[in-house]
Formats: C-alpha cells, structure tokens, sequence
C-alpha cells in the first residue's frame, strides 16, 4: 500500500479543509497501477469500484470570470480526479487482498485436515502390523531434527500453496516473460529449498524420511526413494499440461525421460542391493543364540549408505528439474511448476477425503 | 511401468556380493582388466594413466554399483578398483593428488575419465542427465560409437 501524506490545506474560498495529496502520487505507480494491474482469477468488478468509491471531497468552485480563479477551480478538479483514482485503487487492493486471504483460508483449511489425519496416524489410530505406533509417534516427535524437519516442511507445503495461488494468476494474467520468470525462479529455489531440508532431515533419521512418515498417504503410496519419480514427472504430469513444444523440445524432452529412466534403475537397484547388505548384516550368525549385538551394530555402520541414497535421489530430482528449466520456455515453465503444484495438491486433498471418509465400526 | 531397459542385461541378480565381480563377469566389451585391489598409490596411478575410465570404491559399495550401472548403460566397461578399508585415507590423499594440486580429497566412489577425476556419483548423474556425459567418454575414448 502507498502511504500518502496528506496536508491540510485552509481552503480561503470555501472555508473548509480538505487533504491534500502530494504531487508525486501522479506519476508514481498509482498511475501505473490502476492501468496494468492484473485481473486476478476471482474478477474485480471495477465497475462496482468505481460507484461505490464516486466520492467527491470537496465541492468545485463556481467558475470565474478572472484567471486566477479559473486555473483554481482547474487545481480543484484536478485534485478531486486524483483523490478519486486514489480511492478506487485503495478500494481494489483492499478487495484482492480480502480475497487473497479467503483463498489461503481455503488451502489452510485443507492443510490442517492432513495435519489432523497425519496426527491421528501417529496417536495409533491406524495400527498396522502389530507395531505401537504410538511409541513410534512419542519417539519421532523427541528427535529435534525430525521435529524441526516437520515444522519446517509444513511451512513449505504452505509456502507452494502460495506459490501455486500466484502462478494460476500470474499465467491467466496478460503477465510478460520477464515477471512470470520471477515467480519461476521462485518456484525451482522452493524445491532446491526442500532437498536441502530433506538432506539434513536424514542424517537426523533416515527412515523417517524414506518412509515417507512426513507425506500424506496418498503421496506416500507414489513415494519413490523419499520422492517422486522425475520419468514419471515428465510424462504423466508435465507434459499433458505444456504449451505444445517445439520439435527440438520434443525430443530434448523425450531424451531426458530416457535418461531418468536409467538413472532411476541404477539407483533402484543400487537401493535392492543396499537392501540385501543390510538384511544379510542383521541376520549375520546364529538366529536363536540371543546375542547380537554385533549385528545391530555392524548394520547400524551401514545406516549412513541409505541417507546417501536419498540425497542422490533428490539430486537426480534436481539435476531433472534444472535440465526441463533448460530446455522449456519460461511460460511453458511456469505452466510445468503449475502442475506440479496442483499435483500435490490434488494427492494432498485425496488423503484428507480419505482420512474422513466414514468408517464401519466393527 | 519401467521394464527391461537395455542395461538390465549386464547385471546379475542382487544376491551376489561385490559389484565389481559380477560386473566383470557379465561385461563382454574388449575393454581392459576390470577390476583389481588397490594395494598401494602407485598402481592407483597407473590405472588412472592407463585406462578411459577408473572407479575407485570400497568392496561392495551400493553407491558404486549405481556409478557402474550408469556408466555401462552407456557403453562404457569402467575399470574398477576396490579399496582396502585399511588403505582408504592414503589411496584418498593419493587420489587428490593424482587430480591436481590443491583439488579436495574426493569422496568414494570416485570416478576417473581419461586422466582426470570426474568426480563421484554425483557428477556422473548430473552429466548423464544434463548431457554431457557421453561427449566427456568419447573424448576419453571409452566410447566409440
């Protein structure tokens, strides 16, 4: 919001006061504003601005027969014309800004039905295979690195909803390269932001993080190595939802899926491998004998090779993410964190549904 | 969804221990020896001069079981040497050297392409994503197509 200094200033014809608006306001950005300003998805009705704000604060003198007065009265329709536009873009941003904040209400509502249900998970009301998940839930929530990570993560969900909120508008707007670029470069530091959490996170409990304790369920099932999968990034929800691509594009594309591809069956079958040290390591020696202590920790020395898998995992996601940055337009990458965005969004919602769907009692 | 891709034929079933054993056993290229134990700083000097493409790692790291698949789905039969637990600190500082003066003491596994230290998993991936991989391995003449 502009902050506007007003004076008083004794008006001698009318004897009144009336605010008096600095002369800069002109030709800052309240001109520039009212012009270009973006119509966001949720139609202003300037229209019904302009009536309801139709104030007039003061009255213009009656028009004269000698110059001075007449290029007074020109002051005063002037001014009134200013205070005017001033208060129809006052009127605009005070009406976005109200319903900027219905929309966030919307997904912090949404935010806080996963929060509840992921609540309900780890107080054991979803028991599965004979584990206490209550002792489960105690015992992650005494870890400050897992309870940070947490915090933090849930700062960032909300954070991208924000993001994508932007990113709708920004992209149904008329809005130019240069400033859709902006929001863009946003969008990738916000995951370059997560993996660098989910690094430290896993030094602090890898399983915590490879389970995907700190997903929703829906995500959960689709987990690939603590994350999602960039072939199937690429095919099943970037490239439904681009501006068609150029031939290059076509094909720089389509190399890149193949190389994630292998990528991620390098890094499955490194994890399978990783799977079958660690199950040998455990079972290491009589089964039976009561003892082993050796075991536990020889497989715990290993522990460390898993937190390194995550964070190739992320890397490769990274690596993915900055080669589509390359090789798409800005508004093609815009439209691409689009979909991401509302990907999980949709995978977020799915597993609040889920969660409160009505369940048999038996 | 992601069925038989063409490199899944070089590898044995998970169950065998020490990557670089099976892989040597499965690689059919007519390329050089692939794998020995790295004793001493020299002979970790020779197979850097020697061969296109060298992989330093511990004996049956995962991570370089991953470097190796990458590679191979490439084309490339890397030579691969495994470090002694005992030997790891001074193959690591002689590594560093090898790389150039004032180069950091890389991590394992480490990769060498024609010469140089290219780096570990984690530069493999990102060229193989970004591209550059397969120009870096013609230069060193570990590709020929």
């Amino acid at each position: 919001m502009n902050s506007t200094s007003a004076r008083f200033v004794p008006s001698k014809r009318m004897g009144i006061c009336e605010p008096m608006h600095q002369m800069a306001m002109w030709d800052f950005k309240g001109n520039n504003f009212l012009e270009t300003s973006p119509p966001s998805m949720f139609e202003i009705e300037t229209n019904l601005d302009n009536l309801s704000e139709d104030t007039s604060h003061g009255t213009v003198g009656p028009s004269s027969k000698y110059d001075q007065e007449a290029s007074k009265s020109d002051d005063k329709v002037r001014r009134r014309l200013a205070q005017n536009r001033e208060a129809a873009r006052k009127s605009r941003l005070r009406k976005k800004a109200y319903v900027q904040q219905l929309e966030s209400s919307k997904l912090r509502l949404i935010q806080l039905e996963q929060e509840l249900h992921r609540t309900r998970l780890q107080q054991g009301q979803y028991v599965g295979g004979g584990i206490d998940t209550s002792q489960l839930g105690y015992s992650e929530t005494t870890n400050p690195g897992i309870a940070t990570f947490e915090m933090e993560y849930g700062q960032w969900v909300e954070e991208q909803n924000r993001q994508i909120s932007e990113l709708r508008s920004a992209l149904n707007s008329d809005m130019g390269d240069m400033e859709l670029h902006i929001f863009v470069d946003c969008g990738m530091r916000h995951y370059s932001d997560l993996f660098t959490m989910k690094a430290t996170a896993a030094k602090a409990d890898v399983f915590h993080i490879i389970s995907g304790m700190w997903k929703t369920s829906a995500e959960r099932f689709f987990l690939w190595i603590a994350g999602f999968r960039p072939s199937e990034l690429l095919k099943q929800i970037l490239m439904p939802n681009l501006e068609p691509l150029t031939e290059q594009q076509r094909l720089d594309v389509s190399n890149l899926r193949q190389s994630c591809q292998q990528a991620e069956d390098a890094l499955s079958q490194g994890m399978e491998k990783l799977h079958y040290i660690l199950a040998e390591t455990i079972a290491e020696g009589q089964l039976g004998e009561g003892n082993y202590l050796h075991q536990i920790g020889s497989t715990i020395d290993k522990f460390e090779a898993l937190a390194r898998f995550v964070v190739q995992a992320d890397h490769l996601r990274q690596e993915t993410l900055q080669q589509i940055y390359r090789i798409l337009s800005t508004r093609q990458a815009a439209q691409g964190l689009l979909a991401m965005g509302e990907y999980l969004q949709r995978l977020r919602t799915l597993s609040s549904c889920w969660s409160s769907r009505p369940t048999e009692q038996t | 969804m992601q069925q038989a891709l063409p490199f899944r034929d070089w590898l044995t079933t998970a169950g065998s221990g020490g990557g670089g054993r099976s892989a040597a056993a499965a690689a059919a290229n007519a390329n050089s020896v692939s794998e020995s134990t790295i004793g001493d700083a020299g002979s970790a000097r020779k197979l850097v001069a020697e061969n296109a493409v060298v992989v330093f790692a511990r004996r049956g790291c995962c991570m370089c079981h991953v470097v190796q698949l990458l590679l191979r789905g490439h084309g490339v039969n890397p030579s691969i040497a495994d470090v002694d637990e005992q030997n790891e600190a001074d193959l690591a500082d002689e590594l560093a050297k090898i790389a150039g003066d004032g180069s950091a003491v890389p991590q394992l596994p480490a990769v060498f392409v024609g010469g140089e230290l290219f780096g570990g998993l984690e530069e493999v991936m990102g060229a193989h994503i970004s591209g550059e991989l397969v120009p870096r391995l013609r230069e060193a003449k570990a590709l020929w197509l």
